[in-house]
């Protein structure tokens, strides 16, 4: 029994750390994967960031050729002597600076670019100025050579820069498709160790529920086993009960038998001695030497006393043998349950001893309204009247008596308790004085320390029992503790 | 006294010692009638049926019946004297005995004994119910077994 209930305790410990492991691994695996994702869409943001970014520098770029265009087209102007010619230039070459410090701040971080703007600047300058320069005739074609120069070098430049740019992206592009790439493989792995985990879960749970069902059957067929086991135990006590109440029941009357004779030849004796003392009594009168003082003796002092001892024996054992006989009577009386209310029937008991109750100068309280069980009337009015008189025979002199009594009524059990304020009984005596013919403490009253194994008697034969709490000089309380309902004898249920 | 036709007294009674105080008391009580002693219910059962001087040939009689017998229940010696077909139906018996369960008594008043008394250990109740069995049989008119 306990190697299983240790089996079974290791298993529940090793499946509920089973079940723990996998749980957190499931855990880790989604956090593992939420935290992949935050990851990647960071770098998804970043990246559109840094896509926008070249879009931004592209568009500057662009609008740097723009301008450039702008300005050129201005120059034109200028040269065909176009009203507005002077003020288009003016602003395209304004719109050219704020370009390229755009590209500039755009391109912060980027050293190359940085140069590349530098670059620029200075390639503008000096196609500026070579445009300017280009009002003279005189310089015309030098000039001219020059900014075309210029001019194809920017074209250039601004395709470089573009480039770079592109190629950065294409760069960043490249990054972003591999952390993506590790994020779907941490997805993967996520998804497989969740998978992984919920059919290990599934198997352990599957596993420990046919345990769960197969202990549970188990624990049915134990328990369906244990009342049949209780019933066989049951019938068996009973059995052997009966047995007991039978023996001594035939032990008994045996005993008396002999018992009879013993009192009847001692009482033919006494009936003897009579005409003998007489006899001694004449033939002293007649010869004092006739007689001598032993079978004076004998016969007048001897004889009695020994008649006597013989009789108050046998009548002791007689008590004695009559106690048994009642008790085994007792223990075989069939059981009549019926409702029985249990203040009244204290009441009526303490309305029967009052005359000894008040001759005491005692007090009985009886708790009003305790509930009723359904038990035999005969053996609890027997019960509760012999407690009730113990009670009120052993209160402790020169402390006026107070007995309580009470009932509660709980979990299909009835507690009588029968509680008084008298001399108590010595711990040490607590089993001992519900066994026949034993008593506890002063023998001052009258009794053969029957009344409490008959009590007992009758309470087993209720289906319940009796407990004493009590300490010397203390008082004592009696629970009688019986089935709220009499369940029957096993004898009239088979 | 019945002095026409003497009654005789049966003992059924296993214990020795019993038997003559019991019939040492009756004669105390004043009663002579014939007692016969039996300390088993087999030579019992043969003396009330068979024997010649037994009361089924000779004469009223009145048994004293013990119940705990040696070979037999008492009891089923009154059933069997007190069944509808027995000769002996009509004859008192007077159950003697130290058994004073309630219930043995009434099955010993319905199988039909006509009185029960129990063997007190006091000598002196004792010796008085005897004395009173001594008046009742001084009074009772015993059933004459040819009139059957």
């Amino acid at each position: 029994m306990s190697l299983a209930d240790n089996a079974a305790a290791l298993m529940e410990r090793r499946f509920s750390r089973v079940v723990v492991a996998l749980v957190g691994l499931g855990f880790l695996a989604v956090l593992a994967a939420g935290f992949g994702a935050v990851l990647v869409m960071q770098r998804g943001q970043e990246h559109t960031r840094w896509v926008n970014h070249t879009y931004l520098v592209e568009r500057h770029v662009n609008g740097i050729r723009l301008a450039l265009e702008e300005m050129r087209s201005g120059r034109r102007g200028v040269l065909l002597g176009l009203a507005d010619g002077r003020d288009t230039y003016r602003r395209a070459r304004q719109q050219v600076d704020t370009e390229i410090a755009a590209v500039e701040e755009l391109t912060g971080d980027n050293e190359l670019q940085q140069a590349n703007v530098r670059e620029l600047r200075g390639e503008v300058h000096v196609l500026d100025s070579a445009m300017r320069g280009a009002d003279g005739d005189a310089r015309f074609s030098l000039e001219e050579q020059v900014r075309r120069n210029a001019s194809g070098r920017l074209v250039a430049l601004a395709q470089r820069m573009l480039d770079t740019e592109r190629g950065l992206l294409v760069e960043r592009e490249a990054a972003q498709g591999a952390s993506l790439k590790t994020f779907y493989v941490v997805l993967g792995l996520a998804a497989v160790l969740l998978l992984f985990v919920g059919v290990m879960s599934i198997l352990v749970i599957l596993r420990y529920t046919t345990d769960l069902s197969r202990t549970r059957d188990e624990l049915r067929g134990l328990n369906a086993n244990l009342e049949g086991a209780v019933k066989v135990r049951t019938q068996d006590l009973q059995r052997a009960n009966e047995e007991i109440q039978r023996f001594a029941y035939i032990v008994s009357h045996d005993l008396r038998s002999p018992l009879v004779n013993v009192m009847g030849f001692t009482a033919e004796l006494e009936a003897s001695v009579k005409p003998l003392a007489q006899l001694i009594e004449d033939a002293g009168q007649r010869d004092a030497t006739l007689v001598s003082s032993e079978a004076r003796l004998a016969v007048e002092e001897d004889l009695p006393e020994a008649l006597g001892f013989i009789r108050a024996s046998t009548q002791k054992m007689d008590r004695l043998i009559n106690a048994i006989l009642r008790l085994s009577r007792e223990g075989r009386r069939s059981i009549a349950p019926v409702p029985v209310a249990i203040t009244p029937l204290a009441n009526a008991i303490v309305d029967g001893i009052r005359h000894l109750v008040d001759d005491r100068g005692a007090r009985i309280a009886v708790q009003p309204g305790m509930p009723t069980v359904t038990t035999d009337r005969l053996a609890l009015e027997q019960i509760m009247s012999n407690l009730i008189e113990n009670a009120l025979k052993y209160l402790k002199p020169g402390r006026p008596g107070e007995i309580d009594v009470t009932a509660t009524a709980d979990h299909g059990r009835m507690l009588i308790r029968i509680t008084d304020n008298g001399r108590g009984i010595d711990p040490r005596d607590h089993e001992r004085i519900f066994d026949l013919f034993r008593r506890s403490g002063q023998q001052d009253q009258p009794g053969e320390g029957i009344g409490l194994a008959h009590v007992r008697t009758l309470a087993y034969r209720l289906g319940g029992t009796i407990g004493v709490a009590s300490r010397l000089d203390e008082g004592a309380t009696f629970t009688i503790d019986l089935p709220l309902i009499y369940a029957g004898d096993e004898k009239e249920a088979a | 006294m019945n002095t026409q036709r003497a009654v005789n007294i049966v003992m059924i009674e296993d214990d020795e010692g019993h038997a003559r105080l019991i019939e040492k008391n009756i004669r105390r009580a004043g009663i002579s009638n014939p007692v016969h002693h039996f300390l088993d219910g087999t030579s019992a059962l043969q003396f009330l049926y068979e024997d010649v001087n037994g009361p089924v040939r000779n004469g009223p009689s009145l048994i004293l019946l013990d119940l705990n017998l040696p070979d037999m229940s008492g009891t089923d010696i009154l059933a069997r004297i007190k069944a509808e077909d027995s000769p002996l139906k009509r004859a008192p018996v007077v159950v003697l005995t130290t058994t004073d369960d309630k219930v043995e008594i009434q099955r010993c008043y319905d199988l039909g004994c006509n009185v029960y008394i129990t063997k007190p250990v006091n000598y002196e109740s004792f010796a008085d119910a005897i004395k009173q069995l001594g008046l009742f049989l001084s009074v009772i008119q015993l059933p004459d077994p040819d009139a059957v």
